[in-house]
């Protein structure tokens, strides 16, 4: 009994990922100590400030990719976020302006647009929810394409092709967003710590309360959960309201990252990004597993990628996402391949006990 | 209930034939628009085909994957792909002929349409994430150093013949581009409809297990379905080559949701086994007409345009759904029950 609960310990995705980043940690420290000892490089590159600065463009979409795993959890999917998001913020632009020419300067119009921001993210999230769980023949896939494209006409409806810039004191607030602090003597991009709380209050809902555990309930099997007095319209109307939601936060991110300029396709195809990370994080399109420390691990594993890939060895940005791809693929296929061998021997060893019997 | 008997009521003929609301939905939009515009048709609707034929060719391919139950989120990605491999040969001097271009292409798509298929059958990886790593993966070659090394191919580096082949040079009137979408429409269209192997791509998608107990390889079909989804993908890339002139890593990115879009709009079920080549080609004609057709009714905003596109492609699935049940409701009071 002892001897399988350390087996399933170790076969769990998190440590597989933690080898993953183990093994490019040893191979990229090696790599670094190799460049300075031939006088390539003056000093280190590859060490934790490095890496926990680098970390900062893929917390963009870290808020994100937890809303995404919630519906992939329910072995949904949504790919209507990277537009959400864009509306949304849109929507925050639009609003900061109109309040700034009605009269209303500073932070309380910073705030009432922040708030119509979120507001937006979570009702275009409500109208996914509402979709996926009225129009049960529609894959959410189908749904979330279509609204895609009904979010990102409202963003072209509102802006046009225009690009509104922002810079008055208040608004440039959001540019802290994107700043490094110094933190236990190292930049940390604020991001960061803000991410790890959420992420912190996403694992304690998602794997310590019975309502979170609902959720896993309802992507390994829908029916079951339906019949044992789980309301899973509601628990999957709310996931995707909270995946929405979390897509317009990523969307105030942004507009702090790329200088309070707003257009209406900045964050197209970022869905993608947020399902790359949370698939490598252990989800799947299928529904019923996956853990938040293992989406945090994904994106310290894509942060390390792009140092040791790009500085250390020079590919370009291209070799990361390459990595990306196959890395995207493996993770799905070993494991099943490590399975069936699994129960080919199963089969071999009951055949020979079979036989031999006989 | 008696006179119900009789003729075939109108729903169950919507039903049967999805994309009949969809082509009266074209219809309407074409005559408002030539209202408004007088001369539209005349002078526009060679931009319509012209615009969608390249979203067509990859529609008719998308159409064979979903029928089986999977998806491919990579045929743009291979259509960037396939386009810069071809167009760097034709670069470097290597490939002269139009069609040996078309006819590698072709080849490149297949083989990247390969290796979805048996990863997604036979590795029992999921359709959606095989193909959105090969799409990562396929992007991130072309600007790769032992490769290409280059991040786009430029109107120089093509032959004129080439250059004249896609929009220049007509037949009966009509470019070579709608040409191409033509003959792989009607190809698949064929293939589907009359072949043994095609109508097992429906046998699969509608019920894989019924399939395989009845001698079906349906792994191998699967596979099937992916090579002649790249295959199609690869020959848009070059399509796309010889209507822009250029090609670059980024190329179409995220132009597959109109692949998707298309198909879905034309009543192709994403679930396999319902779908036929009509409405794909409706669907993608559809968006097409949308793209060239709204900015000519100036209704304000020029970008209204996506608004619509997108108003129109929920509303167009919803009634799908929303025509279904009353059928089955109907179907259900007919009997009785």
């Amino acid at each position: 009994m002892k001897k399988n609960k350390l087996v399933s310990l170790l076969t769990r995705w998190e440590v597989f990922l933690l080898v993953l980043l183990a093994l490019m940690c040893l191979v990229f420290n090696l790599q670094d100590a190799a460049r300075v000892a031939s006088g390539e490089a003056r000093r280190d590159v590859f060490n934790v400030a490095n890496v926990v600065r680098s970390m900062r463009p893929y917390m963009l979409y870290s808020f994100m990719t937890l809303g995404m795993m919630l519906i992939l959890a329910m072995g949904d999917m949504d790919i209507s976020v990277g537009a959400a998001a864009t509306f949304s913020v849109v929507v925050l632009g639009v609003t900061y302006n109109a309040l700034t020419t009605a009269g209303l300067l500073g932070l309380p119009a910073l705030i009432l647009s922040l708030a119509a921001c979120l507001l937006v993210g979570a009702l275009c999230g409500a109208l996914n929810g509402f979709l996926v769980t009225r129009f049960k023949e529609l894959f959410p896939m189908i749904i979330t394409l279509a609204t895609q494209l009904f979010f990102r006409g409202f963003s072209y409806l509102l802006i046009g092709g225009q690009t509104l810039t922002f810079d008055d004191e208040t608004f440039d607030l959001l540019k802290e967003l994107n700043s490094l602090v110094d933190m236990f003597g190292i930049k940390v991009p604020v991001m960061l710590p803000i991410f790890l709380a959420v992420a912190l209050v996403f694992y304690f809902w998602l794997h310590l309360t019975g309502n979170g555990r609902k959720i896993f309930a309802i992507g390994t099997n829908a029916i079951a959960t339906q019949y044992s007095g789980v309301r899973v319209d509601l628990i999957k109307f709310w996931c995707f309201v909270i995946a929405g939601l979390m897509s317009a936060v990523t969307g105030v991110f942004f507009v702090g990252a790329t200088s309070s300029s707003i257009k209406a396709d900045i964050m197209d195809g970022y869905h993608m990004y947020a399902i790359a990370a949370a698939i490598l994080g252990g989800f799947s399109t299928d529904g019923g597993k996956g853990s938040v420390i293992g989406v945090i691990l994904s994106l310290i594993i894509f942060a390390v990628m792009k140092i040791g890939l790009g500085t250390l060895f020079g590919f370009a940005d291209s070799a990361v996402n390459l990595s990306v791809g196959i890395i995207l693929i493996l993770s799905v296929l070993l494991p099943n391949m490590v399975n069936k061998l699994r129960d080919d021997l199963r089969v071999r060893k009951r055949r020979a006990e079979v036989s031999k019997a006989a | 209930m008696q006179e119900k008997r009789k003729g075939r009521p109108l729903y169950a003929l919507l039903i049967e034939h999805r994309e009949i609301p969809l082509l009266a939905v074209l219809v309407l939009l074409l005559i408002l628009v030539s209202i408004r515009v007088p001369g539209y048709l005349g002078a526009n609707y060679m931009n319509i085909l012209k615009g969608g034929s390249i979203n067509m060719v990859m529609a008719a391919g998308m159409l064979c994957v979903l029928l089986v139950g999977s998806i491919d989120i990579s045929v743009t990605a291979i259509l960037a792909f396939a386009g810069a491999v071809c167009g760097k040969l034709m670069g470097m001097g290597v490939i002269q002929s139009t069609w040996m271009m078309f006819a590698l292409g072709i080849l490149i798509g297949a083989v990247i349409g390969a290796v979805n298929g048996v990863l997604m059958s036979y590795g029992k990886v999921i359709a959606i994430i095989v193909t959105l790593g090969t799409s990562y993966i396929v992007r991130a070659l072309i600007p790769m150093e032992w490769l290409l090394g280059m991040n786009k191919v430029t109107p120089t580096e093509l032959t004129q013949g080439f250059k004249d082949s896609m929009v220049t040079n007509t037949f009966l009137g009509l470019p070579f581009l709608v040409w191409t979408a033509i003959i792989v429409t009607v190809l698949v269209g064929l293939f589907l409809k009359y072949a043994r192997t095609g109508r097992n791509l429906y046998a699969v998608g509608s019920n894989a297990e019924a399939a395989q107990v009845r001698g079906v390889p349906i792994d191998r079909i699967k596979v099937l379905a992916h090579v002649i989804c790249g295959a199609t993908a690869g020959l848009a890339g070059v399509m796309w080559l010889g209507y822009y002139w250029a090609i670059e890593k980024g190329s179409a990115n995220g132009n597959e949701m109109f692949t998707i879009a298309a198909c879905v709009l034309g009543g192709v079920s994403v679930t396999g086994g319902y779908g036929k080549i009509t409405g794909v080609v409706i669907g993608a004609l559809m968006i097409a007409t949308i793209d060239s057709a709204i900015p000519q009714l100036q209704l304000g905003n020029s970008m209204i345009t996506e608004f619509i596109k997108g108003i129109l492609l929920l509303f167009a699935i919803l009634l799908n759904v929303i025509l279904q049940r009353i059928a089955d409701k109907q179907a259900l009071a007919r009997r009785g029950i």
